[in-house]
């Protein structure tokens, strides 16, 4: 009531309200008043508070409703945190996924009796010694692993057993359910779930906040044929490595590539270091014959030569202290298309003379052999190319000595000289068929053309019988380089045989390489351990085989519609001298 | 008036309350519904991706091909196998049908 003495209120009021018969009553009226007056600010300030409180409710509960569902939605549909994508092949097999796989762990103050326990555990782990998880289980810690990594079998056994002190803890592991099959191009994944290597390394980023598996362009069933045979002839030749390479003509797409000896990826730990080399991608080689298709190619495009054109092969080249000869050496005149079928040094070494060093290197360049593959992998070769580019080098490069390239340049580069022309950025990734991605015209189509024909020729005639596939109409290139040995010098019996074919010929579809490092003769080959020998049969068979799951029908090559595309309009001839003087 | 109001809001207000609380309680029994279903459907796609696994793994090249080797009389194809219907001769007795399988 103390609160009244200062409010003064003139008895006016009661006047104006026009009740003269009401009188004011002194103090204990006005203190009603004032009570009166006081109640209705706070009920006005109570009403319009309460009316905002219920403008908000309205407004959270049935304005914003379109927006708010959107939490619980989200619950619902998204209760998966996966971890790392899955790696699928092209046909959607799985490569690599990650699974949330249990692991043993002990705490031995739990234990009542380590011995029976370590017993009876290793009665369902096996492989684990009864002596040392006894100790284990003994230990003066609260925590000790016992086993990482169980199969949920395993799981279900120990479980059963009901051995008191063992827990299991979740972990998330990689797993690589084909092996080795592509064991360069997957690579691993560390223990933390990091990309150590081949494409988990590359798209490890992409691959950690990825639901979406991860398509290559890879097909499973290639690889595998590939790997075999490649395989196959290494261990024919007792090579110390080989690669192999399917590649997709018109889009780049790498289809299968191997490099042996693989690695399990799933215990890529223990692998040595030559098994997770990428002979593939990351080696660089001298790849010898097989650059007599970027030669003649380029001589043809440079107009320097023609498919009637010749050199003489007669007697071999001297510069500096080198002799270049031939190895299946004719000595006489030879046309385009024979230097190219029998392989001889001395004719392209001539033709390179003719376009000159400039050309070449302009050519190497637009091919892209003068810099690493751009292929999504982390292991990918620098090409050694020579600096200065001096006569010597044109002289040697070619065919194929003095400049180093990768296998998948080496397909990339064939691809590009027999689909038309076009240079298609090399693959691993499963691309879109509605989407074309940019190639770039490097050469004519009539050059390509013509260069499928010598490519035929060499495996109905030439050096590359070995590799004919009945009926896919193969045409290729052998290439058997001497690899360089110590100071320099090359060694004459370190090989590097390797055949580079496409096929069907006539439009081609698919470019295969194999590549057999340090191949040594045996009995069927006579001891040769040339291209022709050692991987032109392992072509074969890997075209054979794998035609019908690309969906290449065979063709009747004696038709005339193929012939007609195929065969060189003038075919090479004994005395052809004569056409010289053209 | 005031008691009748009153009475009103008394009743209004613990039909509320009531309401509230089934309303509470079955969000709680459906949230914990929701969690059990979520728990179930991550444990189902991990067996899922488990089975994958293993799905890829027995699918191995190698496996299904000592398989066949040793249980099926499979042999790779051979060329000669492979035709197309050009290649078919005609067949003399039904001209018509013959036109319609050679498309």
């Amino acid at each position: 009531m103390s609160g009244f003495e200062h409010n003064q209120l003139p008895p006016r009021q009661v006047d104006d309200a026009g009740m003269p018969t009401v009188r004011i009553e002194g103090a204990t009226k006005q203190a009603i008043e004032v009570g009166r007056n006081r109640l209705l600010v706070a009920g006005a300030f109570f009403a319009i508070a309460f009316t905002l409180v219920a403008v908000r409710l309205v407004d959270v509960a049935v304005l914003s409703g379109l927006n708010e569902p959107s939490v619980a939605r989200e619950a619902a549909s998204s209760p998966l945190k996966k971890g790392r994508a899955d790696i699928v092949d092209r046909n959607g097999v799985l490569l690599a996924t990650s699974l949330s796989v249990p692991s043993l762990y002990a705490d031995p103050k739990d234990v009542i009796d380590a011995e029976v326990s370590a017993r009876r555990l290793t009665s369902v782990l096996t492989h684990l010694d009864p002596v040392e998880v006894a100790a284990k289980l003994r230990a003066e810690k609260r925590f000790v692993w016992i086993q990482r990594g169980l199969t949920p079998r395993q799981q279900y056994e120990i479980n059963a057993l009901g051995i008191p002190g063992l827990h299991f803890q979740r972990e998330e592991r990689r797993v690589y359910p084909q092996g080795s099959l592509a064991s360069h191009v997957v690579g691993f994944a560390g223990t933390d779930a990091t990309g150590l290597g081949g494409i988990e390394k590359q798209f490890d980023a992409t691959l950690r906040d990825g639901a979406e598996p991860l398509a290559l362009s890879m097909d499973i069933r290639v690889q595998h044929i590939l790997r075999e045979e490649v395989g196959r002839q290494m261990a024919a030749f007792n090579g110390i490595g080989g690669a192999g390479v399917v590649l997709n003509a018109n889009t780049g797409e790498v289809v299968a590539m191997v490099s042996l000896p693989d690695f399990d990826p799933n215990a890529a730990g223990v692998a040595s270091d030559d098994s997770r080399f990428n002979r593939a991608s990351l080696g660089v080689y001298e790849m010898g014959s097989t650059f007599k298709i970027f030669n003649t190619a380029l001589a043809l495009e440079a107009g320097t030569a023609t498919m009637t054109s010749g050199y003489d092969a007669t007697k071999p080249i001297r510069i500096a202290r080198f002799t270049i000869n031939d190895y299946h050496a004719k000595r006489r005149w030879l046309s385009v298309p024979e230097i190219f079928q029998y392989s001889s040094n001395i004719g392209s070494v001539k033709m390179a003379l003719d376009y000159g060093a400039e050309a070449q290197r302009d050519f190497m360049d637009k091919l892209g052999f003068l810099k690493p593959v751009a292929v999504e992998l982390p292991e990918r070769g620098a090409p050694m190319a020579p600096k200065p580019w001096r006569k010597i080098s044109t002289m040697t490069i070619a065919f194929g000595h003095g400049i180093a390239v990768s296998p998948l340049h080496l397909v990339s580069g064939v691809a590009t000289v027999v689909n038309g022309g076009i240079q298609w950025p090399v693959t691993l990734v499963k691309r879109d068929p509605e989407v074309r991605a940019l190639g770039r015209q490097v050469l004519s189509r009539k050059t390509s053309v013509e260069m499928r024909k010598l490519l035929r020729l060499v495996v109905e005639t030439g050096t590359g019988r070995k590799a004919s596939a009945d009926g896919y109409l193969v045409g290729g290139k052998t290439g058997t380089a001497e690899k360089p040995g110590k100071g320099g010098s090359y060694a004459r019996k370190s090989l590097l045989s390797s055949f580079v074919s496409a096929f069907p010929m006539h439009d081609p579809r698919y470019v295969v390489l194999v590549m057999i490092d340090e191949p040594k003769g045996n009995k069927e080959s006579h001891g040769y351990a040339t291209g022709g020998w050692v991987a032109a049969p392992a072509v074969k068979r890997i075209i054979a085989r794998s035609a019908p799951l690309l969906g290449i029908h065979p063709f009747d090559e004696e038709s005339p519609e193929i012939r007609q595309v195929l065969d060189i309009q003038s075919p090479p001839e004994k005395g052809r001298k004569r056409l010289a003087s053209f | 008036m005031i008691r009748r109001s009153m009475v009103l809001w008394t009743i209004l207000a613990s039909l509320f309350a009531v309401a509230m609380f089934l309303i509470k309680h079955e969000v709680q029994v459906r949230e914990a519904r929701l969690d059990a279903l979520h728990r179930d459907i991550l444990a189902s796609q991990e067996a899922i991706q488990v089975l994958r696994a293993e799905w890829s793994y027995l699918n191995q090249p190698v496996r299904i091909e000592s398989l066949i080797r040793r249980h099926m009389d499979l042999r790779p194809t051979d060329t000669t196998q492979l035709g197309g219907y050009d290649a078919l001769p005609v067949r003399l007795s039904d001209a018509s049908d013959q036109t319609e399988v050679a498309q």
